[in-house]
């Protein structure tokens, strides 16, 4: 097994440098206190809250925000109220509840709520929670309607009829807004941004690959080892093994972690780590073709860095795809983040598992082979040629 | 790898290597032009010629590290390219310029190259014992390499390239800057392996390494191979006539002018107790030199006889000198 050998010699010769031990694994915890702190959180953020409507159907979506766990409700009297309190920070998220939300209900249409966020993560939250609510009080009104005009009807077939009638339920819409300039509303959820991070940090550190490659190179070492009976794929294979092996360690870290001590989700532990590590091959797989196509080892590190925060920006890991506009979120799939983001987002909201993300995955495979198999070709020639 | 029965069968052998119309263009630059040699097994082989002759060039087409433009390469009758894996093992290709990791100990840098020529464990911790004394660094073997002093640095370097004891070694100017003590160890490793029938091909701009060691020499310049052959053969090419000195006691005037009328004798001098001679095939002409002189009364003493070196050689073939 040379390639695993290759990967040995360059962990031994990384790790022999003891700075470098600091830098790989105090590195990824310094990025589960971040994801810690920003989206599994020890604070328990404040959400305004502005019942314009005061009745009982009304109360009862404050009684049901109010169970949502970590989180504070306080209430306040006007809509401008809400917006002062997120825009001020002095709570992260409002809500606005309309005058006529009872009337929207009982006419069986689609009910809007307000919401304003500084802390976006929070949003899904709340939508589940308004969600119920709606639920249920349009699921007795369809109840009662049906009592009423079917009259002889059993109690029993009275509510099996209402229940059915929970399929026709009014679209519920929380309409987003923006307050303040930098408040992005993300209605993604808290933990496929930590996902995001993830992918956008595994994919940074994967790509440092290419300096050892450089390296290697520059020393006169790749040469040496192409006169051995050791095919240039095979070098090549040994010295991405060797950095995506720190890429992943660190990524296992870092979930493991944030999972751990913050309570950040990752959904199906199995799927998330195979998302994690066919993209983190892809990142190693980028790391070699940037490796082979450069000269030096400042030249990898510009690009790297260009292509580990471009990409990621691109591939919907600093804003989310969903807001993106159609065709950017079709652009953005040139980048295996979105392929990451996407399968994260299944995992993540629809509760999926590998079966659902099998697409994703062949993707993300596809890449890394692609990446891997063009940079060994490169990589010869550029040795070869002289 | 197969084991051969070495020359005496009646088959005609493999070389062990082998090169046909190597060639070889850096854009403009014909680095290497239409170079053909065979080395035997056992046999030492020399490429001497200034920096820049293509000399690395040459050797990097022969261990498939550099694609050739046109030409072939048999080592041991198979033939190697650029894409060539297997075929490798048979030789141990030594770098002109340092290639190991100088974050890795000397133990370290062989158990990598070993496991890369494919040694089993055990067989790769005996060799690397063996190796490490052969170049004299087994009791710095674990320290890191940056730690070294350029010569073991060096040896290290040539080192690597044994390991698998391989058919064919090729080293590329292994004793640039290395001190005298250094060299006459490099030298002699070489010897030694050839001498258990290793081939070795083996590049210099020093005549007197190529001289010592070599069993055949090419000499290459401007990319060009412009003779072959041993030291003997080239020294022949330039026709260049020998030096003959000998000391001795007696009337010297009177030897040398009993010499001086033989049809092979060019000059004759005499400077204090040694006669000078300036003759045609000293090697023909010497034992009738003798018995002249000795005929006049002469005692000799001692004789030096001078042929002409390769650096003549080297300046016959290209009309400048081998070394500025
Ligand atoms: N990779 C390369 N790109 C361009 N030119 C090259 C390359 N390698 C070698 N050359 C040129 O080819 C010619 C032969 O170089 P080569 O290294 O083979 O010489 P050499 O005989 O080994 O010299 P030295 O004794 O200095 O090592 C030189 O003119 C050199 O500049
Ligand atoms: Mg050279």
């Amino acid at each position: 097994m040379k390639p695993l050998t290759i990967a040995a010699y360059n962990l031994k010769r990384l790790f022999r440098d003891r700075s470098n031990i600091f830098f790989v694994i105090i590195l990824p915890l310094v990025l589960i206190m971040l994801l810690g702190s920003v989206f599994g959180g020890t604070f328990t953020p404040e959400v305004a809250v502005y019942d314009a409507s005061e009745d009982e159907r009304s109360r009862r979506v404050v009684d049901a925000l109010e169970q949502v766990s970590d989180v504070d409700i306080r209430l306040t009297d006007s809509e401008d109220d809400v917006v002062d309190a997120v825009s001020g920070g002095r709570a992260q998220a409002g809500l606005v509840i309309p005058a006529d939300f009872s009337a929207q209900i009982d006419q069986g249409s689609a009910v809007t709520v307000r919401y304003f966020g500084r802390l976006d993560t929070l949003a899904p939250q709340l939508q589940s929670a308004v969600n119920a609510v709606i639920a249920r009080e349009s699921a007795v009104i369809r109840a009662a309607r049906f009592a009423n005009s079917e009259t002889g009807v059993s109690l029993d077939q009275a509510t099996s009829q209402a229940q059915s009638a929970l399929d026709e339920l009014p679209a519920m819409t929380v309409a987003l807004s923006i307050v303040g300039d930098d408040l992005v509303p993300d209605a993604e959820g808290f933990d496929s941004s930590a996902a995001s991070q993830l992918l956008l940090f595994v994919f940074l550190t994967s790509l440092t690959g290419s300096v050892a490659l450089i390296e290697t190179r520059n020393l006169g070492l790749s040469r040496r080892m192409l006169s051995t009976p050791t095919s240039a794929r095979t070098v090549l294979l040994g010295e991405a093994l060797g950095r995506y092996a720190i890429g992943l360690m660190q990524g296992l870290i870092i979930m493991g972690g944030s999972a751990l001590l913050f309570g950040v989700g990752w959904g199906s532990p199995g799927a998330a780590t195979l998302i994690m590590v066919l993209f983190a091959l892809v990142g190693a797989g980028a790391g070699m073709l940037v490796g082979s196509l450069l000269a030096n080892e400042q030249q990898a590190l510009a690009i790297g860095l260009l292509l580990g925060l471009g990409g990621a920006a691109l591939g919907g890991s600093m804003v989310p795809l969903e807001i993106f506009p159609d065709t950017l979120r079709t652009i953005a799939h040139i980048m295996p983040h979105a392929w990451g983001n996407d399968a994260f987002a299944t995992l993540l909201q629809d509760g999926g598992g590998i079966a659902d993300i099998g697409t994703e995955l062949g993707i993300l495979a596809a890449y890394a082979a692609g990446l891997l198999l063009i940079s060994s070709y490169i990589f010869r020639r550029q040795i070869t040629s002289g | 790898m197969t084991a051969t029965t070495p020359d005496q069968s009646a088959a005609p052998a493999t070389s062990a290597l082998r090169c046909e119309g190597l060639s070889k263009s850096f854009g403009d630059l014909q680095a290497v032009k239409n170079v053909s040699f065979h080395i035997e097994r056992g046999e030492t082989y020399g490429l001497l010629g200034p920096n820049g002759a293509g000399k690395t060039t040459t050797i990097s087409m022969v261990c498939g590290v550099l694609a050739r433009d046109e030409g072939e390469v048999l080592v041991d009758g198979q033939s190697m390219s650029s894409g060539s894996v297997d075929v490798k093992s048979l030789i141990g290709y030594v770098p002109q310029d340092l290639a190991i990791y100088p974050d890795l100990t000397a133990s370290e840098n062989m158990r990598f190259f070993a496991r890369l020529y494919g040694l089993s464990r055990n067989d790769a911790n005996s060799r690397i014992d063996e190796v490490l004394d052969t170049i004299g660094l087994s009791d710095r073997a674990g320290d890191l390499v940056k730690t070294y002093s350029g010569g073991m640095k060096r040896r290290l370097n040539i080192g690597l390239g044994m390991l698998h004891r391989p058919k064919l070694l090729i080293l590329d100017e292994p004793t640039v800057g290395v001190d005298p003590q250094s060299r006459n160890a490099i030298l002699e490793n070489v010897d030694q392996l050839s001498g258990e029938g290793m081939a070795v091909l083996y590049t210099t701009h020093y005549m007197e390494e190529a001289e010592r060691l070599c069993d055949r020499v090419g000499i290459i310049d401007e990319g060009e191979l412009k003779a072959e052959g041993t030291r003997r053969e080239l020294v022949s090419l330039v026709g260049e006539h020998d030096r003959i000195q000998i000391e001795g006691a007696g009337d010297l005037e009177a030897g040398v002018a009993a010499v001086r009328d033989l049809p092979a004798v060019r000059e004759a001098s005499v400077a204090g107790q040694v006669i000078s001679l300036i003759v045609n095939e000293a090697r023909n002409t010497l034992p009738e030199l003798l018995s002249t002189i000795t005929g006049t009364g002469v005692q000799v003493r001692s004789i030096d006889v001078a042929e002409p070196d390769l650096e003549a050689v080297f300046l016959h073939l290209t009309g400048k000198a081998l070394r500025d």
